[in-house]
């Protein structure tokens, strides 16, 4: 199975890579021979973000959050090139570090053919971003919203190095209602390219760690009410892996993701309200039943989100979020986390941000993986993030 | 230690709605007229319409000619005004949502020209081009059309 997602994309998806370069490339000659066509000249964006974390009483996000600590970088750039009326090509190169993960290695965050037919029907081919709940797919932009940390009961901050964006295709299209709204679609498939966190000191390391499948969809009506809008976002995948043991045979096991979240947005003039529901369904099977229980466990959470621009250069913003690790046993700190958070973005000019942002946490379910049982169940995080973007 | 509340943010909200009412539209010089090529043979347009082609939602005119939408600066009292009566979201609102499509790879933004005689040349050169400018602004043969 690894062998074939391999394939896949060294076969389907290095060429696209190199289909998109090559496009903006001649793009960018074709700008030179007519500047005055300004919608088909090669567009180029770029952030470069720097924050910093505190915490009292757990670590959460970096390894010393509790001292406090500047490993919370990001940087990317991206190209999009119209080359036709319905034909655009990009990609977007991204690094960043959050405590262990990213560890500034760069990859392309997307990269894609974007075949616009007509509004209703259009088709990307190449690694697209996942389209799950409101924000999924904008969840590594910070110019794009006032918080520096979305909601993490529905888009943990970990997920960015795995379910940000599908190695595949999807179709999209915008079909108008007329009084009764508007309809928009995405519906997607491929694999995600897992990166599989460090194992030293592991007694049972991973020898290898694929998705052979992941497809969704996500549906928006837009109700007749301008910046009103209801969503159900759906994803399924299949996670397979196998580990080393210290005495044979290896322990395969798989796991089955279902995952829905229903939303519902009003932007309107200064306003920003949101909230979202998200139910996960994960099925594990193996082949050592007695060593690793053959289990099915159901998560929710959900959050209610506003902000508000008081000022063009001034906007708070505050949320409350809650996440249950398992819908059977919602009791126990290590099983909840109520996060309710205030953030004040600064908006200094046109290109450069500062936020601020606090959080006052009960429960210790999104740090489980590293925490210990004496850590407390009531704790802060306090975030300041600077991003610079054009 | 008891739970935070949802209903604190909901009320956080509803205190920022009822400071800014009022404040909308204040700028009496930010009145806009929405103009296209004079080949164009729309005379008006849905709120809903125009809108949906700045956002670049829908960007093919009745004809199939591509929709070209044009903005002024984010400064502009005229964008404000426009983006307020017609997008039904602040200028701030709308660059949010314009950072989100460009850096999910999902779309451009329409060009952002200097000033108005930059807007009006812009529309006599393109055939599906649509933009506004001031009461004020000498159009050149541009047509005016009206907004329902």
């Amino acid at each position: 199975m690894p062998g074939r997602v391999r394939w896949v994309e060294r076969r389907i998806l290095a060429p696209i890579v190199g289909l998109v370069v090559l496009g903006i490339a001649g793009a960018a000659r074709a700008q030179d021979a007519d500047s005055g066509d300004a919608p088909r000249a090669p567009a180029i964006h770029a952030f470069v973000s720097q924050g910093a974390v505190k915490t009292t009483g757990n670590e959460y996000l970096v390894d010393n959050s509790k001292r406090g600590s500047f490993a919370f970088s990001e940087a990317g750039i991206n190209f999009t090139s119209q080359l036709t009326d319905k034909l655009r090509v990009g990609i977007q190169l991204f690094a960043y570090q959050l405590g262990s993960l990213g560890n500034y290695q760069e990859k392309a965050d997307f990269y894609y053919l974007d075949y616009h037919l007509k509004d209703s029907f259009g088709i990307r081919a190449g690694r697209v971003k996942l389209a799950y709940g409101l924000y999924n797919d904008v969840s590594d932009i910070d110019a794009a919203r006032a918080q520096v940390l979305l909601p993490t009961s529905i888009y943990p901050p970990n997920n960015r190095n795995n379910l940000l964006a599908v190695n595949g295709a999807e179709i999209y299209g915008y079909v108008s209602l007329r009084r009764a709204g508007a309809l928009e679609y995405r519906v997607f498939g491929g694999t995600v390219s897992l990166v599989i966190p460090s194992q030293v000191g592991s007694p049972t390391p991973i020898s290898n760690a694929q998705v052979p499948y992941l497809a969704g969809a996500r549906l928006m009506w837009e109700a007749p009410v301008p910046g009103l809008r209801f969503g159900f976002s759906a994803v399924t995948l299949k996670l397979e892996e196998n580990a080393v043991l210290p005495t044979p045979p290896a322990l395969s096991a798989a796991a089955v993701l279902y995952a829905d979240v229903f939303s519902v947005e009003y932007a309107a003039h200064d306003l920003l309200l949101a909230a979202e529901y998200a139910q996960q369904r994960v099925i594990t099977t193996d082949n050592m039943p007695s060593l690793l229980p053959l289990s099915t466990i159901v998560s929710d959470g959900g959050y209610v989100l506003g902000a508000y621009h008081l000022t063009r250069w001034l906007e708070p913003a505050a949320y409350y979020s809650l996440y249950y690790t398992n819908v059977s046993d919602r009791s126990g700190r290590e099983h909840m986390q109520h996060d309710l958070a205030g953030t004040i973005r600064f908006d200094l000019n046109n290109f450069w941000i500062v936020k601020l942002e606090a959080h006052f946490m009960h429960g210790t379910a999104i740090v489980a993986d590293t925490t210990q049982a004496t850590d407390p169940a009531n704790w802060g995080l306090f975030l300041i993030k600077t991003t610079a973007y054009f | 230690m008891r739970a935070p509340r949802p209903h604190v943010v909901v009320l956080l909200a509803l205190v920022g709605l009822c400071a800014r009412s009022g404040s909308v539209a204040a700028d009496p010089h930010g009145a806009f007229r929405l103009i296209v090529n004079p080949a164009n043979p729309v005379s008006g347009l849905d709120r809903s319409f125009v809108a949906e082609a700045f956002l670049k939602k829908t960007t093919r005119w009745p004809n199939d000619e591509l929709i070209r939408p044009v903005d002024l600066e984010a400064d502009s009292p005229v964008r404000r005004r426009f983006s307020d009566e017609v997008l039904k979201r602040s200028v701030a609102a709308v660059k949010s949502y314009w950072q989100q499509l460009v850096f999910s790879g999902r779309g451009l933004p329409p060009p952002e020209l200097d000033n108005e005689d930059q807007i009006v040349r812009f529309v006599l050169k393109n055939l599906g081009a649509i933009g506004y400018v001031s009461g004020s602004t000498d159009i050149e043969g541009a047509k005016v059309i009206s907004v329902r």
